[in-house]
């Protein structure tokens, strides 16, 4: 969808009370919100929105199982001794056999906790567009400070749906309509 | 104002179980197994009362301390069940003569519980002579009253302050009592860091007088917090289906499920990081522990990890199962008796090896090398039907005692100035 540009209309509300009010309003009317913007986490927004459980920590766990099976797999290469593995480099350490579990487990450990974090930290930016170079546009600098924002994308309509989403800013409380293209 | 009501069916009940669990601990005065009974010994006896008396005292002593860590913290999400652990924290006090009990029987060399209470090894021994300024009657007997009796002092406060509060009548949020309490949870905090382990080594790790861990204290400390956490889902559980803590909702048990789960993995990385520093470095007085359980008791060693680490964990990582009463009131059952089950594999196996060198003591006259003549010993290698039986009595007690301080004051701390953040917790869990 590169190059294709969005055209949004929103509107500025002052207070999240207002908002969240106006959130739910759209929602019964079945508008198609594209975003909500926030200076600052607004308790219970994600349950106005409708948003769904974030599949995130999925990313996690498979992330993790990846690190778990590298160091197992890795280990078991480099001391042999089981996991069909012969070994590349067997190592007797303190009279304990070459394939000793109970000492494996530390650094199978770390290495699960090193994949799950680097993975979902990676796939986090990815979803959210953010990382080197990557360049967002900001609808308005003021919903960084004081404004809160509804977002809907205008792509394709007529100026009656038009109308009627300014009909609903008017009527919801928002402060300021604005549009833009991004 | 909302007060709770002990209902005399519930009375009833639990002084029933509370007969069954006495007529159990009797029964195991009597059904000693065999060479125990030969040598005029009680230990499966005493070691229930020990077992029982050590995880209640416990598990009263951690519920304290996390109140403290929470009052310090400026917590606010658990008042509204503040009072079921200021109730829970009172049990020190019969924790107290439960112990004192036991530490009499010690002085008097009655019980045959630790293999450093016996003047004539310990003579003979280096490693116990070299112990003996610790590990002896009077440190153990004044010791626990001294300790244990601190533990009261700051638990009978910090109820005293929560009912002056309570009391106070205010309508606005008064923070007056809540500074108060937190001075003296900040003083408890270091205090009770470093007595508890101290009691710990007394009363759990002298079992195996030669045997000693640094991470010891870690590991059963956190086994009586994570029991106090899953008797306290299933109290709340139960008083809401009774109808009486309607304030209590899913999310503060949500909360207290996550508290299960992450400390459940708290308590494996400290069984783990114990196993496993003793298994690498090999030192023959330390493996010997491990060695004897994994092998003459197998039931007791896996089980433990079992029912502690695996189910709890598998169970209890997805989110809806914490928010569920049914599977979270399971898991909690199984926590709950898991780390009885965890105690029970901490203290038996020392207590029966001290019986054996104690017999083998009297007829040799100072050997040590006591051989393991049979591989089953009833009430030892497993839980039988009578410590079953025990667990349940003890139970029965804990539960009316908390009940009977329960009734005593408004159910819900009505001045705490957290207690509208209580009752409008809320995790934002999807479901």
């Amino acid at each position: 969808m590169k190059g294709q540009h969005k055209e949004v209309l929103f509107g500025l509300y002052n207070d999240e009370i207002v908002l969240m009010s106006a959130i739910t309003k759209a929602r019964k009317q079945h508008l198609d919100i594209m975003d909500v913007y926030s200076p600052f986490p607004i308790h219970g927004l994600d349950t106005v929105m409708g948003l769904e459980e974030s599949r995130l920590h999925i990313a996690g766990f498979i992330f993790g199982m990846i690190g778990t099976l590298t160091a197992l797999i890795g280990i078991s290469w480099i001391f042999g001794g089981s996991l069909m593995f012969e070994g590349d480099w067997p190592t007797i350490f303190g009279g304990k056999p070459y394939w000793s579990l109970p000492a494996f487990v530390p650094i199978i450990f770390e290495m699960t906790v090193l994949f799950c974090a680097i993975g979902m930290t990676v796939v986090f930016y990815i979803i959210c567009g953010l990382g080197f170079g990557v360049d967002n546009p900001i609808l308005d600098e003021r919903i960084t400070d004081d404004k809160f924002c509804i977002a809907f994308q205008t792509n394709g309509m007529g100026q009656s749906d038009i109308d009627h989403l300014n009909g609903f800013f008017k009527k919801s409380g928002a402060e300021e309509v604005h549009t833009r293209t991004i | 104002m909302k007060q709770f009501t002990f209902e005399a069916k519930q009375k009833t009940f639990l002084w029933a179980v509370m007969g069954l669990g006495l007529l159990c601990l009797l029964l195991s005065y009597v059904f000693e197994p065999e060479q125990i009974a030969a040598a005029g010994f009680h230990s499966r006896f005493w070691s229930n009362i020990l077992h029982n008396a050590v995880f209640f005292t416990g598990i009263a002593f951690m519920i304290t301390f996390v109140m403290a860590a929470f009052t310090t913290a400026y917590a606010g999400w658990y008042v509204v069940f503040k009072r079921l652990w200021e109730a829970f924290s009172l049990f020190l006090i019969p924790g107290l003569i439960m112990m004192v009990i036991i530490g009499l029987a010690v002085y008097a060399h009655l019980s045959h519980l630790y293999h450093w209470a016996d003047t004539e090894a310990v003579a003979a021994d280096k490693v116990l002579t070299g112990k003996s300024s610790f590990l002896n009657k009077n440190w153990y007997l004044f010791g626990t009253i001294i300790i244990v009796g601190g533990w009261i002092f700051f638990a009978k406060k910090f109820r005293e302050l929560s009912l002056a509060e309570d009391r106070s009548g205010h309508e606005v949020a008064n923070f007056a009592f809540q500074r108060k309490a937190r001075f003296f949870a900040a003083i408890f905090l270091p205090i009770a860091a470093f007595t508890g382990p101290a009691m710990i080594w007394q009363w759990i790790m002298s079992v195996d007088a030669h045997w000693y861990s640094t991470l010891f204290a870690w590991y059963s400390m956190s086994s009586w917090w994570l029991a106090g956490c899953a008797l306290t889902i299933m109290l709340l559980i139960y008083l809401k289906t009774k109808g009486s803590l309607t304030e209590v909702t899913k999310e503060h048990l949500h909360d207290l499920g996550k508290f299960m789960f992450a400390f459940t993995i708290f308590w494996t990385y400290c069984w783990f990081s114990q196993y496993m520093l003793i298994w690498y470095s090999n030192v023959g007085e330390e493996t010997t522990y491990f060695f004897e359980r994994i092998h003459e008791y197998p039931v007791l060693f896996y089980g433990n990890l079992v029912i502690n680490f695996v189910l709890p964990f598998l169970i209890l990582m997805r989110n809806t199962t914490k928010r569920r009463y049914g599977t979270l009131f399971f898991t909690s059952a199984l926590v709950f008796i898991g780390h009885w089950f965890d105690y029970f594999y901490m203290v038996k196996p020392g207590i029966l090896n001290t019986a054996e060198e104690a017999m083998a003591h009297g007829q040799e006259g100072g050997g040590h090398t006591a051989e393991h003549a049979a591989s089953f010993v009833s009430g030892f290698t497993i839980p039988g039907i009578l410590e079953i039986g025990v667990l349940l009595g003890f139970t029965a007690f804990f539960i009316y005692f908390v009940f009977s301080k329960l009734e005593k004051a408004t159910l819900i701390p009505q001045n705490d100035p957290y207690l509208e953040e209580s009752l409008h917790h809320e995790v934002q869990a999807y479901e």
